[in-house]
């Protein structure tokens, strides 16, 4: 019953990066230096342990190279943790990057189509999806041009809306809103707002601490790969700017 | 694992789908390149063939193209998907998904271009009077076979290539000579009784398209005791290349 409630649970996890100063990719180059001192290794997140429950809005921050993104990556399985293990309870989808997968020479229909089976949808599901997708991006005008001719808030817009109506469990975006204008980037949280009223999980890494405030009701501050704090999103903002500002 | 990759197979369709359309777009031709590229192969080995070595097969172009067109497959799904891993490295760091996902449809692709390109076996088939025998219901089999053959071989092939780029260069010599020990070009009897005979033994693409040409060009029944041993075989390296990926897959994302 306990672990049911438990959406994302991360449990003494560690992740570090090799880091080579000059990789070898090819067999010459590993049979050359096969001497050469090994890469050293750096610790980007540091005995991490996590419980987030269902239903709860979680904002990470924290400053450059804290290893928010990489928390997040980590969430997704694009990369694995070192040591440790993260247990994700539900259809989880994630907002890494603006538009990743987009096909340039496709339309915006069907980029829609192939974004949207990576999430793994059927064609049913999206059939059913693309106009609320469509209505929510306000880009009716421009959805059969190819999303090479898109600006960046155009591209940001399909994507975002893309994602949040895939219907999943667990929503982890990073830091991509700020890309829309004003409006859309209300719409987004009131969208979002809407998610979380209807019990969804939101994992949200952002530097807009403002926005952070009114959504999340937790948060968790990553210093240097390690929990600096965790806890009550206006007390750990508070902290952040005490320290940073 | 299944139950993942069942959940994605519209991913798997429009990626199938991005590959055949994908691969000719802008030239005029479009997909018809898939059965262009054979055909102009078969030309030439027809031409040059017959004046190098005194081939006294009949129908010689019949028993080129069944020859080749399975051939064809086999060699794209490996030469070309050796390197699908990388070639997708944009989604591979930023979306999660079951890589497993693109050797199935590269491997799935070549299998469609594969059917499509069967028209051609049946119109030579026709003109050239040779007609089809009720064995043609044995096909299937030989294609399920190459199909997790292939699939086993690309799962190893495309994921150590991640980690050694070089991989692609040597599969790509090695994909050259196994041309050469299948006998494509030529009848295997005509080395039966030479020493190199146990290449033909041990090739399990010299079974595959063995078979196929009982089936198509001499309407008799397929080897199936040497069929069964290359499945067996196939399903070993099926089994072998699924656990290397899992093992490798983990570090895609960084490695790309």
């Amino acid at each position: 019953m306990k672990s049911s409630n438990i959406a994302i649970k991360v449990e003494n996890m560690t992740k570090s990066f090799k880091l080579f100063y000059d990789k070898p990719n090819t067999l010459k180059e590993r049979l050359v230096f096969w001497n050469r001192k090994k890469a050293d290794t750096r610790t980007v997140l540091d005995n991490i342990n996590i419980e987030i429950k269902k239903g709860d809005t979680v904002a990470l921050i924290g400053t450059n190279g804290s290893g928010k993104s990489t928390l997040l990556k980590l969430m997704t399985k694009i990369i694995y943790p070192t040591f440790g293990k993260i247990t994700v309870n539900g259809k989880l989808t994630s907002l890494l990057e603006l538009g990743a997968g987009f096909h340039p020479d496709f339309t915006g229909r069907e980029n829609i189509y192939f974004n949207s089976s990576i999430f793994g949808l059927t064609a049913a599901e999206i059939d059913k999806r693309v106009d609320k997708i469509i209505e929510f991006s306000e880009l009716e005008e421009f959805i059969d041009s190819p999303v090479r001719t898109y600006s960046s808030g155009m591209y940001m817009r399909l994507a975002f809306s893309i994602a949040i109506n895939v219907d999943a469990d667990i929503l982890l975006i990073d830091e991509i809103l700020a890309v829309g204008d004003q409006h859309f980037q209300e719409k987004c949280y009131k969208k979002l707002q809407q998610l979380k009223d209807n019990k969804k999980t939101i994992v949200i890494v952002s530097h807009s601490l403002d926005s952070v405030k009114k959504l999340c009701d937790r948060a968790i501050w990553l210093y240097d790969g390690k929990i600096k704090m965790d806890g009550n999103t206006s007390e750990v903002i508070e902290e952040y700017l005490k320290k940073c500002g | 694992m299944l139950k993942n990759l069942y959940q994605y197979r519209q991913l798997l369709k429009s990626n199938v789908q991005k590959e055949i359309r994908g691969k000719y777009k802008g030239s005029f031709l479009g997909v018809l390149w898939s059965f262009v590229n054979p055909l102009l192969q078969v030309l030439v080995y027809a031409l040059v063939f017959p004046f190098i070595m005194k081939n006294t097969q009949e129908n010689y172009v019949v028993f080129l193209i069944i020859g080749i067109l399975p051939w064809t497959w086999f060699v794209t799904s490996i030469s070309q998907g050796t390197s699908c891993i990388l070639a997708n490295a944009g989604i591979i760091k930023k979306v999660y998904f079951p890589r497993e996902i693109l050797p199935i449809s590269v491997v799935t692709s070549g299998l469609v271009n594969f059917l499509i390109s069967c028209i051609i076996i049946v119109i030579f088939l026709l003109l050239s009077g040779i007609g089809f025998s009720i064995n043609l219901i044995f096909i299937p089999i030989i294609i399920i076979i190459q199909y997790i053959l292939s699939l086993g071989i690309l799962l190893i092939t495309s994921s150590i290539n991640v980690y050694i780029r070089d991989a692609e260069y040597i599969i790509n010599f090695l994909v050259n000579m196994l041309f050469y020990a299948t006998p494509i070009l030529y009848s295997p009897e005509i080395f039966v009784n030479t020493p190199i005979n146990f290449i033909f033994k041990l090739n399990p693409l010299s079974v595959i398209i063995t078979a196929y040409r009982d089936i198509f060009f001499y309407k008799t029944l397929p080897d199936f005791l040497s069929l069964f041993v290359v499945f067996i075989l196939s399903l070993l390296i099926l089994f072998i290349g699924i656990l290397i990926f899992r093992k490798l897959e983990k570090g895609f994302a960084e490695e790309v």
